[in-house]
């Protein structure tokens, strides 16, 4: 039997993935974990990005966000820079191995429509955060990127830079199965990656979060007791129910024309069906299943979106 | 004439996208030029085409519409469709047409190199804007010199962080100046220069081919190498190779040494970086290998009641406990056994999860370092081959034995689902496993009983002969009919048959067999269901039935043939001297079933009436 139809096909959460790797790399006047953040929000807020904050339900990437998802449909332009704290329940270890987590940071990205020089824009960005372009080896290699979940696709690239990803490049193409109006262009760093490059760190744990202070300080402990809650403890009967609620409450206050409220249960949904997959609780079949649902709700909400964007945009 | 440079440049395009450009761009350019381009340059951030010599106009056109004579009936619809006024028609030899003068190549020039750009096309393709072209990835500029006149566009650009805008003087200097400006366009040169890098350093390998890849990566070559901590030699080789290989593009050197190409950057720099991104990858693998050890392949085995195999052919166990079946019917031995019970253990894996590319091989090494035989180990690392059309076969007796039970009941599990290939629809490479299994038989020489197919299966595998065997479909045709016990029966049969086709004896054979066959062939249901030898009254057709009681057709095929033929002489003094349309209806029955049991009888060496004459 071909692997694609036997092996585990985990749910199509992207992003820049659990930060795996590091330069061998002089640590000279590197910045902190926070200082990074701090120069990357302020890069794209002279840009003219609304900086957004996280949003208040797990999400498995920052593309999730209703920032980027909801608001890259639609004819309205829109330039949005925000950190997203992305939880992947299946990519926990205990915070044993310094290359897999099931929370760690994006620092994502959406210019919509994207202009002409957004590649330079980005390439500029790195350069703020203190990437000498011209002593590393940048490049964009392929990366089409597709979400089952959200019936969404665009194509893009992996950054590499000496070899490592540090971003996910993306122009969307279509979300909740319809096409985009105006294309936007997605950028999703990968936090850790990008600082245990900047600060030459071989392990995630030991990026210096603020001076003093670890990520390991602030955040293994955490990885040690959500990996025994996802791995271990998570109720699969009630997350199996769960998920049904979710899903009942998302068509019920999209009968209502309330796309946002409906979407968080999307989001919902997604979550819990990423904790029954670390729980082991669903077979690749089942989870084929699963994700049409929530893909299902996930084209209604847009629609419902939709709709509601274009009354608004003709009241305008 | 003038010299021509047309360039396009983009955003970087991903390696297939270069291979289509460069394939479509010079047929492309010619219809729009009429002329050939001289040089075509295709990268990951530009596409080119020079013409030495273009013209400087294009060519007259006149579009031959209605003749004179239907003026009246004609001429309103064709000057309307070619968007001309009636009374600019023209009269050529007695047709009235449009006269397009030839234009200034300058002055179309902007709307031809348009058209080149919309007239690519992808195999994935996006918008990026509301130009309503699509492309592989965004177009950024566009630039046309004829000669030193810059026709569209203003520069072209150099090396994205090492140079800037680069003014082209000439049409003639473009290549020049983009290596001035740290870019190589010709895509065969970099390759040379990838090439002679890799040479220079000495031993690299590419088992996975990513160079035709890496050539579409970078603009600038700069080959490097670099090393891993010797620790991580522990790993299987090919996790390491594909940590190499398929996430990151490097080619292995041997040992803890590898090559890679940047596209600029420090050496040391870069390398270091690489080097350290390479580590991580292992290390992480290191992490996940060792988990697995210390768990076991048995271990591992014992979780497989988890795992669907697919839907609706329950979990790997179940398919464990299949492939054991089917081992043993294939008359594996005590170390086949083995494999089989362990053959899918590294499903459960994690380091599987993270190279799925590497299934059996995994399951093979952990199988080794639990100690079992090399034999049941060399087995479950065989299990796929052969995994591509014209691959190699397992070496081992276990690991043929277990390759074919693994696509046997690939096979059979999925046609009783349903799920049978159709067209170009094949997403269980249902076809690839049928290809693997007789070629097992045929090259492999292990005797894969045809019993052991569900006649739909069967039919499915035994079809793959068809493409496989140098001889006729004919001949393959009328050997699957035969009563050849096994698939490497039908093979050599299907030879052995084209091989005697001119013989005396295969036409004996074949002249019985047509006559049996015509005549009774479409009359079985009036026929006895067995033979009564005391009704028959003739002497010619006691004869018959004696001779056909003597013939012996099982074993080997010449043999056959003229033990078969015999029955030639005999069925013409049958139908010179016997009646088999009797009136007595008992007799004609018992006729008719002779001549079946003649055509069945031959019929074990195949279906004749396949052959034709």
């Amino acid at each position: 039997m071909s692997r694609q139809a036997a092996s585990t096909e985990r749910i199509a959460n992207r992003t820049a993935g659990p930060p795996n790797f590091f330069p061998r790399m002089s640590a000279l006047a590197a910045p902190t974990f926070q200082d990074m953040i701090r120069a990357l929000e302020a890069y794209w807020a002279d840009y003219g990005c609304v900086l957004m904050q996280p949003y208040h339900t797990e999400l498995a990437a920052g593309t999730m966000n209703p920032a980027t998802f909801l608001r890259s449909l639609g004819p309205r332009p829109w330039k949005t820079a925000y950190v997203e704290p992305v939880i992947r329940p299946l990519d926990g270890r205990y915070g044993e191995n310094p290359y897999r987590f099931q929370h760690y940071f994006q620092y994502q990205v959406v210019i919509k429509p994207a202009p002409a020089d957004v590649l330079d824009l980005y390439f500029a960005s790195l350069e703020a955060i203190g990437i000498d372009l011209r002593r590393h080896d940048v490049r964009l290699v392929e990366d089409d990127w597709e979400q089952a979940t959200l019936g969404a696709w665009g194509l893009g690239w992996e950054v590499w830079c000496d070899g490592m990803e540090i971003t996910q490049w993306t122009y969307f193409q279509q979300l909740g199965g319809f096409d985009v109006e105006l294309v936007p262009a997605e950028i999703t760093y990968g936090l850790e990656r990008l600082a245990m490059f900047l600060q030459g760190k071989g392990s995630a744990f030991d990026l210096e979060w603020a001076p003093g202070v670890t990520w390991g300080d602030v955040y293994r402990e955490n990885e040690r007791q959500w990996s025994a809650y996802n791995f271990e403890l998570a109720p699969v009967e009630a997350l199996v129910s769960r998920f049904g609620d979710y899903e009942d409450e998302c068509r019920a206050l999209l009968d209502r024309q309330l796309p946002l409220p409906a979407y968080d249960q999307v989001l919902k949904c997604s979550h819990t069906l990423n904790l029954l997959d670390a729980r082991g609780a669903v077979s690749a079949t089942e989870r084929a299943a699963y994700i049409g649902r929530v893909r299902n709700l996930a084209r209604a909400v847009a629609q419902v979106y939709l709709e509601l964007e274009a009354d608004a945009v003709a009241a305008a | 004439m003038p010299s021509l440079l047309l360039e396009i440049g983009c955003e970087e395009l991903p390696a297939a996208a270069c291979r289509e450009a460069g394939a479509q761009l010079p047929p492309l350019a010619e219809r729009q030029l009429g002329a050939a381009p001289t040089e075509v340059f295709v990268g990951p951030r530009r596409l080119a085409v020079f013409f030495d010599e273009v013209p400087e106009r294009t060519p007259d056109e006149w579009v031959k519409g209605p003749p004179v004579a239907l003026r009246e009936k004609a001429a309103a619809g064709f000057a309307k469709k070619h968007g001309v006024a009636v009374n600019a028609l023209v009269e050529r030899d007695g047709f009235l047409g449009v006269a397009r003068p030839g234009q200034a190549l300058r002055e179309v020039l902007p709307e031809r190199l348009d058209a080149i750009v919309r007239g690519l096309s992808f195999s994935k393709s996006m918008r990026w804007d509301d130009s309503g072209i699509r492309f592989s990835r965004p177009v950024r500029w566009t630039l046309a010199k004829l000669d030193d006149d810059t026709v569209v566009g203003e520069t072209t650009f150099g090396h994205r962080f090492t140079a800037a805008a680069v003014e082209i003087p000439h049409a003639r200097e473009y290549a020049e100046r983009l290596r001035g400006a740290g870019v190589e366009p010709d895509a065969e040169e970099r390759r040379r220069s990838i090439v002679g890098g890799l040479d220079d350093i000495g031993g690299w390998s590419d088992p996975a081919g990513v160079l035709e890849e890496v050539v579409y990566l970078v603009e600038s070559v700069q080959v490097l190498d670099g090393s891993f901590d010797e620790r991580f030699l522990q790993l299987p080789e090919r996790v390491v190779v594909t940590a190499m290989q398929s996430h990151q593009r490097y080619f292995p050197l041997g040992g803890n040494r590898f090559a890679f190409v940047a596209n600029g950057g420090n050496p040391g720099v870069v390398r270091a970086g690489n080097e350290n991104v390479l580590e991580g990858r292992l290390d992480d693998a290191s992490f996940t290998f060792e988990r697995d050890v210390e768990l076991g392949i048995d271990a591992l085995a014992e979780r497989l009641g988890a795992i669907t195999y697919f839907k609706g052919a329950g979990s790997f166990a179940d398919k464990t406990e299949r492939l054991q079946k089917l081992v043993a019917e294939l008359g594996g031995g005590d170390a086949t056994l083995e494999a089989a019970r362990l053959a899918k253990a590294d499903q459960a894996s994690e380091l599987v999860r993270e190279f799925p590319d590497l299934e059996g091989y995994i399951g093979g090494q952990y199988a080794r370092l639990a100690g079992y035989p090399e034999a049941v180990s060399a087995a479950i690392e065989e299990q796929y081959l052969p995994d591509a059309s014209g691959g190699p076969l397992p070496q081992t007796e276990a690991g043929k034995v277990l390759a074919a039970a693994d696509k046997l009941d690939a096979l059979a599990t999925s046609f009783s689902l349903g799920q049978k290939p159709s067209g170009s629809r094949d997403p269980y490479g249902l076809r690839r496993g049928a290809i693997g299994l007789v070629r097992l038989a045929v090259e492999g020489g292990l005797v894969v009983p045809r019993s052991l197919l569900p006649e739909e299966v069967r039919e499915f595998v035994e079809e793959r002969l068809e493409g496989l065997l140098a001889v006729p479909v004919e001949f393959v045709r009328a050997a699957r009919t035969s009563a050849a016990p096994d698939l490497a029966a039908v093979a050599r049969l299907a030879e052995e048959l084209f091989a005697e086709r001119e013989t005396a004896a295969f036409d004996g054979v074949y002249t019985a067999y047509d006559r049996a066959h015509r005549l009774a062939g479409r009359a079985a249901e009036d026929a006895a269901p067995e033979l009564d030898r005391a009704l028959l009254k003739e002497e010619a057709e006691r004869e018959l039935a004696e001779g056909l009681a003597r013939v012996e057709v099982d074993g080997d095929v010449r043999r056959a043939l003229e033990s078969g033929a015999t029955l030639a002489p005999l069925m013409e003094r049958f139908f010179d001297e016997v009646l088999v349309m009797d009136e007595d209806a008992a007799v004609r029955a018992n006729r008719l079933r002779l001549l079946l049991d003649v055509r069945d009888v031959l019929g074990r060496l195949g279906d004749f009436s396949q052959i034709p004459r």
